[in-house]
């Protein structure tokens, strides 16, 4: 896949990989006391034990992930390979690619219609030995 | 069950009777289009430019100009990008309620990005033109060199079987 597909690809892992992020984030948060005068929330039990190693680890998971699809983005404008030239040198270069390949075209042509004429002329030629063999040749 | 048959095809074919004999006799096709052109009921143009930011309504971030470092521009807005969703997580944190304004941000700086790779291709497309060209020149020098030295053996191929037969 060409470099600004990829590049395109990247930031749409980081825009997937940020709201993931915060939906998970959200979704397993535990719960938190609001003020002093409500109760502390009860402490779920089921939840605490299935999810408790993953719970404390999450945040630093999904965080380096994304850290390290950005570092990925970086390292991908990184390897562009943009010429400072600009629009303009890249036209004249196109237009000096245009003169040379026309130059080569005529003379691959002029180099095809010799060939081609040669060709003929000893065909012809070969045309020619050969009739003078057969009618040289005597019939026993 | 009433099934729609397709439509006739038009009936401009009636003018071509004679075309195999007389190919002037029946019109010319019609010229290509240019400028805007409506098509089933909506406006296209056939001048293909990226529209700017400022016309989707779209702030821009990175400095306008003749011509842009993309690559600064890309990493810039890359930290940017990163700094905006630690902000989110922060605003989530702390006051909650604030969140849209941080979203609408971290949706601006992308819809950047993807307006600076996009205009990146116009770039891509020249050089994939420049890298063509320099193959079709390669190909033909090669082609040319080719044909020069297949005459050259044939020239010495017809040298030498003169050469023999006139020593016959």
């Amino acid at each position: 896949m060409d470099i600004i597909s990829q590049l395109q690809d990247q930031v749409n892992t980081v825009a997937a990989l940020a709201f993931n992020t915060f939906g998970a984030l959200q979704r397993d948060a535990p719960p938190v006391r609001l003020s002093p005068n409500y109760p502390e929330p009860p402490p779920n039990p089921t939840d605490d034990a299935a999810e408790a190693p993953n719970t404390s680890e999450q945040p630093k998971l999904l965080g380096a992930g994304l850290v390290k699809a950005a570092k990925q983005f970086d390292a991908l404008v990184a390897a562009l390979p943009l010429s400072d030239g600009g629009e303009e040198a890249q036209l004249k270069r196109i237009a000096e690619l245009q003169a040379e390949n026309d130059a080569v075209g005529q003379e691959l042509q002029r180099q095809l219609e010799a060939a081609e004429k040669e060709l003929k002329q000893v065909q012809e030629l070969f045309g020619q030995a050969t009739d003078n063999c057969l009618n040289l040749k005597k019939p026993d | 069950m009433a099934t729609a048959t397709y439509p006739p095809p038009p009936p401009y074919y009636r003018l071509y009777r004679d075309y195999l004999q007389n190919p002037k006799s029946a019109p010319e096709p019609p010229p290509p289009i240019e400028g805007t052109y409506i098509c089933f009921g909506g406006n296209y143009t056939t001048d293909d430019v990226i529209p700017n930011l400022e016309e989707q309504g779209v702030r821009q971030l990175y400095p306008k100009g003749p011509n842009i470092d993309f690559k600064k521009e890309l990493r810039s807005l890359n930290r940017e990008l990163q700094l905006h969703i630690l902000e989110l997580a922060d605003v989530l944190v702390e006051r909650p309620s604030q969140y849209a304004r941080r979203v609408e941000e971290i949706s601006l700086i992308f819809k950047n990005i993807h307006h600076l790779l996009n205009s990146l291709r116009p770039h891509q497309a020249r050089a994939t033109l420049i890298h063509i060209l320099e193959l079709q020149i390669q190909r033909r020098k090669q082609a040319v060199e080719d044909i020069k030295r297949r005459r050259e053996e044939a020239q010495k191929l017809l040298k030498e079987s003169l050469a023999t037969l006139d020593g016959h």
